[in-house]
């Protein structure tokens, strides 16, 4: 059951890949909230779609990999470029000629390529815990191989294509425990390992492959680049992604930076209120721009 | 379990109006008035191994419509904490209540009962009519109205040799292993999933009182016979609304039924619910309570 059904849905096909999306409200601008990485599909914008509806037309659409959208199988598939494409598909589908960006973690990397690549497209961008190489990684994330067998599966080392297929509930597990820190997140970690049980670990190694090739050494171009307003929310407590990264990102796009105190990586699922409040903000102060 | 346990309250979505004490014998009573809409409410205690925190998911919505009385119940909170075992008899605690609602110059209102509040509820609207609009009762605690689940091979004052599950509800066990005993009982008052802040929350109160005070609540208690007990709900006018959660584990559905029938009151049946539906559904039970205010009509008003 959700707190609001969609007022239009539909696929868009790119490529021979499905892509299902969602259209809530009819309220302007247009705010997309993007696809992040495929582990989880667009129902982990359950706590914004509910309430920025009220205020504003509102996008979503499921990562290629999981939820309603297909699961290619190549590496290839998967990288920012395609994703991008994507949301632009999902744009001239839906008659959006402009919207409000909202990515979370892995979304920024297509989020930024759409705001750098299509300018007039973008109003303004809205950052959650962006996982960008814009700073170095916690250290513990770069002990181990992804791709290479390993002798343990102690904490990170979990997070390895060959841990993946023999135990693929047990990295989603120890995963989401790091992305959801907060006491009381019981529920959020288990919608989070619901949603990633929705595709293989096939599909997600082939995501993860796709990440990989994407060119991170041209991102910090990409967001000199970027044109419109950006705010940044990150979490000093993210396990996943430091704030660092968050911090570095508002610099290099010349955005605000708003840094939220003991929360992790999934701050729309943990502080969703306040999270909320943040993008209605935003996006109020973009004014007759993104009307 | 490692429960963190705040060392004080975080902050509140909604601050009281106006606050105060009330004292009766010599003990000192706290309550809170929020909002100042039609009619009353008066949110009652429910045992003092909490206070009135519990209805910290009602307070903010109800105070918009209504005008929200709560209280702390004597022994926890900041009421006091009087040392014999007399002082906790129903009767103080019903007592209290009518005492609330003098000194806010209430003359009138609608009660909402959770648990053993349910029970000070039935006696107030079955004794005072005349200041009673309507009754909510939220997995009411009356005696005699469905076998308990800690009553089962198991005594409250004797020593035990076992303290597995319900043995814990035992005054020699609170004494040695106070904190143990609250983190059981909120296990049972809460048994939805994804309930482990109210579990927090629930043993953080617990141990604003003390293991000797919440053995005086207990002994205290007035076990009346079911005939009694049945006489005194036939006597409640008022209409009556019974929330009961299917999956109590401290007060069966069973007696929510049997309350509902006899107080002639309309039932409403919570799907999987555990004891403390104002906590775990917060929305619907909100929704309920202003339901039943509204069916009221220009009585309440």
């Amino acid at each position: 059951m959700r707190a609001r059904e969609p007022d239009a849905e539909g696929y868009v096909d790119r490529g021979g890949v499905k892509l299902h999306y969602e259209v809530f409200g009819n309220g302007r601008p247009t705010v997309f909230l993007l696809p992040t990485w495929s582990i989880v599909h667009s129902r982990f914008w359950k706590a914004q779609v509910p309430y920025l509806s009220r205020h504003y037309r509102v996008l979503t659409c499921d990562g290629r990999g999981n939820g309603r959208s297909d699961r290619p199988t190549a590496a290839e598939a998967y990288t920012e470029q395609e994703f991008a494409a994507d949301a632009v598909a999902v744009m001239d589908a839906t008659g959006t000629r402009r919207a409000v960006l909202v990515a979370l973690s892995c979304g920024a990397l297509w989020s930024t390529l759409l705001a750098a690549d299509h300018p007039h497209r973008v109003d303004g961008v809205v950052y959650l815990g962006p996982a960008v190489g814009l700073a170095p990684p916690h250290p513990e994330r770069a002990v181990h191989s992804f791709l290479e067998p390993l002798d343990t599966d102690e904490g990170w080392a979990m997070y390895n294509q060959h841990y993946w297929l023999r135990d693929y509930r047990g990295f989603l597990e120890f995963f989401f425990s790091r992305c959801l820190t907060e006491p009381h997140s019981t529920k959020e970690q288990e919608d989070c390992v619901g949603w990633a049980l929705e595709m293989a670990p096939e599909t997600l190694i082939a995501s993860e492959l796709g990440l990989l090739l994407c060119g991170l050494e041209s991102f910090e171009r990409q967001c000199r680049r970027v044109r419109c307003p950006t705010l940044v929310i990150h979490g000093d407590e993210d396990a996943i992604r430091p704030h660092a990264q968050g911090a570095a990102l508002a610099a290099a796009t010349r955005g605000r930076l708003v840094t939220l105190a003991g929360t992790g990586h999934l701050p729309q699922a943990r502080d969703p209120v306040k999270v909320n409040l943040l993008i209605r903000e935003f996006v109020e102060s973009l004014g007759g721009m993104a009307r | 379990m490692t429960l963190m346990i705040p060392a004080t309250e975080q902050t509140r979505a909604r601050h009281p109006d106006e606050e105060g004490f009330v004292e009766r014998d010599g003990v000192r009573v706290r309550w809170e008035r929020y909002g100042d809409g039609e009619p009353t409410l008066l949110l009652l205690p429910a045992w003092s191994i909490i206070h009135s925190r519990q209805w910290k998911a009602q307070i903010p919505y109800l105070a918009r419509h209504y005008r929200v009385l709560t209280f702390d119940p004597r022994g926890n909170g900041r009421s006091d904490r009087p040392p014999t075992a007399e002082a906790y008899d129903d009767e103080q605690y019903v007592a209290d209540a009518l005492a609330v609602l003098d000194a806010t110059g209430t003359r009138e209102a609608v009660l909402v009962g959770l648990s053993r509040g349910g029970r000070w509820t039935v006696e107030l609207a079955a004794s005072r009519p005349e200041r009673v609009l309507g009754a909510v009762l939220i997995d009411p605690a009356l005696p005699f109205m469905a076998p308990l689940p800690r009553e089962q091979n198991n005594s409250f004052d004797d020593e035990l040799d076992r303290s597995d599950g319900w043995a814990k509800f035992n005054r020699h066990y609170w004494m040695r292993e106070y904190q143990d005993f609250l983190e059981f009982f909120a296990s049972q008052a809460f048994s939805e999933s994804h309930s482990t802040k109210q579990i927090e929350d629930m043993v953080g109160w617990g141990l604003e009182t003390s293991p000797e005070t919440l053995i005086l609540t207990q002994l205290g208690a007035q076990p009346t016979s079911r005939e009694e007990m049945e006489a005194i709900l036939r006597r409640v006018r008022c209409p009556v609304l019974v929330v009961h959660g299917t999956d109590d584990r401290v007060r069966p559905h069973a007696a929510g039924v049997a309350v509902a029938e006899l107080a002639g009151g309309v039932l409403v049946t919570i799907e999987g619910g555990g004891h403390c539906p104002q906590a775990r559904h917060p929305v619907k039970v909100n929704l309920l309570i202003r339901e039943f205010v509204e069916s009221l009509g220009g009585m309440a008003r």
